[in-house]
C-alpha cells in the first residue's frame, strides 16, 4: 500500500502468532461499530521473566520500531504480575492490534532486566513501575523518582497490596471515610 | 563553556508544573532532562483503593481538564469490554460526538497558546473568542463546559435533543466559515512560518523510536490514529484517515509548523465527522442499563483485564484496568496519557536550537502536564532560575528582532 500505510509495514495478528509459537497466547475480542460492525482483536502473550528481552528482540524483527505503550502491574500476592503494552501495524482501518506481554516476577527476587536499550521509550515507565511496585529494573540507566518526589521514603511502594503499600493515607481520605460511615 | 539552565517547577510554555535542565553552550541547547514529580495527585492509587468504579468514572474526567471526555472514554472502554456491556447504538454516536468536539475546542486552546509563546496576543484573544463558540455548545449540550460527566457504563448520561441539532449545526458552520481566515493567519504569516518552520524538528526515525503519539506523531509523517488504526464507538461507521502535513502543503518536515498544520486539519476533520453523526444518529436509548446499582454489582461480580484506547487530541490515550471477583475497586488501573510519551520528543526537538525557542517547541507537542504529573517539591534554592515571564520575554524579543 505503498505511502499511505505511512511507511508501517504490512503485518497481521496471525504471523505474529506464528512468531512466537513456544509461548502461551491468547486473543481477545471486541466487536464494535454501529452500521459496520468489525472485530477488534488484542494479542496476549505470556512471557518467562528471563525471556523478556528475547521476546522483544523478536517483536523487533517484526516490526523495527514496536510501538510502545506503557507497562501495567498488578499485585498479585505471591509475585507481581507487569504488562508491557505494545501496538504493531498502523497506517489502515483496523490494521493495528495491541500486543501485551505478561511477565510475573516472584515478590522475594523482584528483578527483571531493563528493556530501555531496545525500546528508548519504556524508561519513564520503568521509572514509574519501579517506585510504584518496587521492581528493580536491571541496566535501567536512570533510576530517579519520576512522579514520586525526591523525599518519598524508601520501602513504599503505592501499588502494593501488601504492607510495603501505603499504610497511612492523609487527614482529607480518613476524614471522607468518616464521612461516609455515618451516612 | 557549558552551563545548565533549570527552567520550572512552572513551566516554561503553559504554567503547569514541570521542570527542564537544558545544558547550553552559549545560546545553543545541547542536553534536556526532564523533571516530573512537581504535582502527582495519586489518581490511579484512589480508582483501586478508595472510588467504586462509577466514582471513578468522574475521577477520570479530573486526570486533565481539557481532555475530560477522553480519560473516562479510555476507562468505560476497557470496563465495559470486561464485563461485557454493550452501549446502545444512539449513545456510541453520541460518544464521537463528544469526543470530536473536544477535539475542536482542544485545538483552538493550543492554537491560542502557540500565538501566545511567539508574542503573538491579538492572534490568541481571537482564537479563544472563536473558541467559546464550541464551549457554548458543550454547556448546552452538557449543561457543563468542563468536566462534563456524560459518560456512564454501557451509555451516556444526557442525550443530544432535537432542538440541539440546529445550534450545533450553526456552530459548525460558524468554524467552516472561518476557516479559511485562520489557516491563512497561521500558515501564511511570514513572522509564524519564521518562528516555526525548521524549528523544533522531529525526524520520523525518532518520532517512531520515541513512540510518539498524536498529531506530534502525524506531523512528523506517521499515519497512526486510534480512530483509524483501532476503531471504537462508532468511529468504525465513518472511516476516519490519519492527518499528516503533506495532505496540505505536499511535505513531512515534522517541524513546529508542521505540527500546527496538522491541527489545523484536524478540526476541519473533526467539523466533518459531527456533520456526519448528527446526519445519521440512529434513534433509541441513550443507556444499556439505567440503575447505577446493578452495574456497580455486575462490575464487581466480573473478572478480567482490558486495554481502552482513544485517540484524544494530544493523541493516544490508554487505561489498562483488572478486575478480581469481590473486589470493589480497581484490582489495577494504570492511565497512560498522550504526554506522558511525548515529552520524551521534547529532546531531539530541542537539541541545537536556541533558549528563546523552548517556549514554542515545548509547546508544539500540546503537552499536558496534568496527563504526566499528578506533590508538592519545594526545590533547594541554589539554581539559578529563569522564571516563566523572562523566557516569554526572549521569546517576544526574538520575534521582534526577526521582524526587524
Amino acid at each position: 500500500m505503498g505511502i499511505f500505510r505511512g511507511g508501517g509495514k504490512e503485518m497481521n495478528i496471525e504471523d505474529v502468532i506464528q512468531k512466537f509459537t513456544g509461548y502461551e497466547i491468547w486473543v481477545q475480542e471486541k466487536e464494535t461499530g454501529v452500521k459496520k460492525k468489525v472485530k477488534r482483536r488484542s494479542l496476549w502473550i505470556r512471557v518467562d521473566r528471563d525471556k523478556i528481552r528475547d521476546a522483544i528482540s523478536l517483536l523487533k524483527e517484526i516490526d523495527k520500531y514496536p510501538h510502545f505503550s506503557i507497562i501495567s502491574a498488578s499485585d498479585e500476592g505471591n509475585e507481581i504480575e507487569i504488562n508491557y503494552h505494545f501496538a504493531l501495524g498502523y497506517g489502515g482501518m483496523l490494521e493495528e492490534f495491541p500486543v501485551s506481554f505478561k511477565v510475573a516476577i516472584p515478590k522475594n527476587d523482584l528483578k527483571i532486566r531493563s528493556i530501555t536499550d531496545l525500546i528508548p521509550a519504556a524508561i519513564f515507565s520503568e521509572r514509574e513501575i519501579r517506585e510504584m511496585m518496587g521492581v528493580e529494573f536491571e541496566g535501567l540507566p536512570d533510576k530517579r523518582h519520576l512522579f514520586l518526589t525526591k523525599d518519598f521514603p524508601d520501602g513504599i511502594y503505592p501499588w502494593r497490596r501488601d504492607e510495603m503499600g501505603i499504610k497511612e493515607t492523609n487527614k482529607l481520605y480518613e476524614t471522607w471515610k468518616e464521612v461516609k460511615n455515618e451516612v | 563553556m557549558k552551563y545548565e539552565v533549570p527552567i520550572g517547577p512552572l513551566h516554561p510554555a503553559l504554567k503547569e508544573p514541570i521542570m527542564l535542565r537544558f545544558t547550553l553552550e552559549g545560546e545553543r541547547i545541547v542536553d534536556v532532562d526532564v523533571i516530573c514529580s512537581q504535582n502527582h495527585r495519586g489518581i490511579e492509587w484512589i480508582g483501586m483503593n478508595r472510588n467504586n468504579p462509577v466514582q471513578s468514572i468522574y475521577l477520570a474526567e479530573r486526570i486533565c481538564g481539557i481532555c475530560n471526555f477522553c480519560h473516562p472514554a479510555c476507562l468505560v472502554m476497557a470496563v465495559e469490554e470486561i464485563v461485557g456491556i454493550e452501549a446502545p447504538e444512539r449513545a456510541q454516536y453520541i460518544r464521537v460526538i463528544q469526543s470530536e468536539l473536544e477535539r475542536i475546542h482542544s485545538h483552538l486552546l493550543w492554537a491560542g497558546v502557540a500565538a501566545h509563546e511567539l508574542g503573538f496576543d491579538s492572534l490568541l484573544h481571537y482564537v479563544w473568542m472563536v473558541r467559546e463558540k464550541v464551549m457554548d455548545i458543550l454547556e448546552l449540550v452538557n449543561g457543563n463546559r468542563v468536566t462534563k460527566a456524560i459518560l456512564m457504563y454501557g451509555g451516556v448520561r444526557r442525550d443530544i435533543k432535537e432542538e440541539h441539532i440546529p445550534k450545533i449545526k450553526e456552530m459548525l458552520g460558524y468554524y467552516k466559515s472561518l476557516f479559511r481566515k485562520i489557516a491563512k493567519l497561521f500558515l501564511e504569516d511570514k513572522t509564524i512560518k519564521m518562528r516555526t518552520r525548521e524549528i523544533g524538528i522531529l525526524t520520523k526515525e525518532d518520532a517512531l523510536k520515541l513512540s510518539a503519539v498524536g498529531p506530534t506523531a502525524r506531523a512528523s509523517g506517521i499515519k497512526k490514529d486510534v480512530r483509524q488504526d483501532f476503531p471504537y464507538f462508532a468511529y468504525p461507521d465513518f472511516e476516519v484517515k490519519a492527518i499528516t502535513p503533506d495532505i496540505a502543503t505536499g511535505e513531512v518536515v515534522g517541524d513546529t509548523y508542521d505540527r500546527i498544520v496538522v491541527r489545523l486539519l484536524e478540526v476541519k476533520q473533526s467539523i466533518e465527522i459531527i456533520e456526519k453523526a448528527l446526519d445519521e444518529i440512529p434513534k433509541g436509548d441513550i443507556l444499556a442499563e439505567a440503575k447505577i446499582i446493578k452495574i456497580i454489582s455486575q462490575i464487581k461480580k466480573a473478572e478480567g483485564e482490558a486495554i481502552g484506547r482513544h485517540e484524544a487530541p494530544r493523541g493516544e490515550d490508554i487505561h489498562y484496568v483488572k478486575l478480581k471477583q469481590g473486589f470493589e475497586y480497581f484490582y489495577s488501573w494504570k492511565v497512560r496519557a498522550p504526554t506522558y510519551i511525548n515529552i520524551l520528543s521534547w529532546r531531539p526537538m530541542l537539541i541545537d536550537m536556541q533558549i528563546a525557542d523552548i517556549p514554542i517547541v515545548a509547546a508544539s507537542i500540546d503537552p499536558c502536564i496534568s496527563c504526566t504529573n499528578r506533590v508538592i517539591v519545594v526545590k533547594d534554592g541554589k539554581e539559578n532560575i529563569l522564571t516563566a515571564d523572562e523566557l516569554h520575554k526572549l521569546s517576544v524579543l526574538k520575534t521582534k528582532r526577526l521582524r526587524r
